[in-house]
């Protein structure tokens, strides 16, 4: 899946900000759905709150790169897991 | 002439109005109140006879329903929400329609003549749906849970349906502490403590409430095990259990917003539990950091 589509679904989302963690709660149209909730960790936190509509995985690897002072590949494997865990949100 | 009942659920008032006579089910009988001082919470209107309104024309939002059977429909309008309410003995018939107000004050409810609504307008699945969305706009949550009270303490036990909640409150209760109730919870802030009530069930229950201390989030295990968890898992998970029709982010928002603080401020543990006496004393042994 790509940033554009990502940023795309982000208005599909409510969000809240408990600490450094954010829940994520889908809109949905059915009753089957409702308990589909999610959390992210900080580093999902920061990469849902960067995420925009011109956003690029390398302007991302950037950015996680200087927040938490990480290696690039680490930075890497921190974008793929929020693209992963997305994916298994939508 | 028309006839008027009130209600007290959860500390809220709830005032219905009929030109026809209406009745309650037996469970919501011991929640009759005398006392009307005040202003009510909400207000429903209930009519014999469905009127030609076409709300498949307005926008679905939300649709309760399983693979065998639909319980509503929610439809959105103008002036607030619509609801198609199904008869959940013959599959697939419209037993009512009713409309909320976009305060979530004021309900009409029109019942089928030939359904046993038009003398019960508060049947099921109805009665949950109004309660549901008084807690809605009340700055509350209404819960599957089953809660205790031990004269000092209240827990709420939550889970998935066979994850044993009947089962624990029974066990408490055999260890001599209040069942509250064993299914459906309300949680509101009161002053400054988390206060939770029964509701309305399909037996005769008197209307009972604790102040919450703590929620245990339970399935069965080969041993007794607890782990206290906090921040956004706590609130997700307990968010999990609350009933909730998500399809408006103002709804979201205030449900996660309540939650947020209520974890904050009420300890929540995972409890895997072996279905005996001995979790009772394991919960009392291993509890920390609870709410006075």
């Amino acid at each position: 899946m790509d940033l554009q589509k990502l940023y795309a679904l982000k208005s599909k989302f409510v969000v809240r900000v408990v600490g450094n963690e954010l829940i994520l709660v889908p809109l949905t149209g059915n009753v089957a759905q409702m308990n589909e909730l999610f959390t992210m960790n900080e580093t999902g936190k920061f990469i849902w709150e960067n995420l925009g509509e011109k956003t690029t995985i390398e302007n991302l690897e950037t950015l996680v790169t200087e927040a938490f002072d990480v290696d690039a590949d680490t930075a890497k494997k921190d974008i793929e897991n929020f693209i992963k865990k997305l994916e298994t949100i939508l | 002439m028309q006839n008027s009942i009130h209600l007290k659920i959860a500390d809220f008032s709830i005032k219905l109005y009929s030109d026809i006579s209406i009745e309650l089910e037996e469970g919501y009988l011991p929640f009759v109140s005398e006392d009307e001082k005040g202003v009510d919470d909400v207000t429903i209107h209930c009519f014999s006879g469905i009127p030609a309104i076409d709300l498949q024309k307005a926008e679905l939002v939300f649709e309760a329903k399983n693979e065998i059977q639909k319980f509503y429909s929610i439809f959105r309008s103008d002036t607030g929400l619509g609801f198609i309410i199904y008869n959940q003995q013959t599959k697939d018939e419209v037993q009512q329609i009713a409309f909320l107000d976009e305060t979530f004050s004021q309900w009409e409810v029109y019942s089928n003549p030939s359904s046993e609504s038009s003398r019960l307008p508060l049947k099921y699945p109805l009665g949950p749906i109004v309660m549901h969305y008084l807690t809605v706009k009340s700055n509350s949550v209404m819960i599957h849970a089953s809660c205790v009270f031990d004269g000092k303490t209240g827990r709420i036990f939550t889970g998935f349906s066979g994850n044993g909640k009947s089962t624990i409150s029974k066990l408490w209760a055999d260890a001599g502490n209040r069942i509250i109730n064993d299914d459906r919870i309300i949680i509101r802030k009161i002053e400054d403590n988390y206060m939770a009530f029964n509701t309305p069930m399909y037996y005769i229950d008197k209307p009972k409430s604790t102040v919450l201390n703590a929620i245990f989030l339970i399935s069965h295990s080969p041993e007794n095990k607890m782990k206290k968890i906090s921040g956004a898992l706590a609130v997700s998970k307990v968010m999990a259990f609350c009933i909730q029709n998500n399809f408006e982010s103002k709804l979201i928002q205030n449900h996660l917003d309540f939650l947020s603080e209520l974890c904050i401020h009420i300890p929540v543990y995972e409890l895997g539990f072996v279905p005996d006496a001995s979790v009772v004393n394991f919960i009392l042994a291993n509890e920390t950091g609870r709410t006075k």
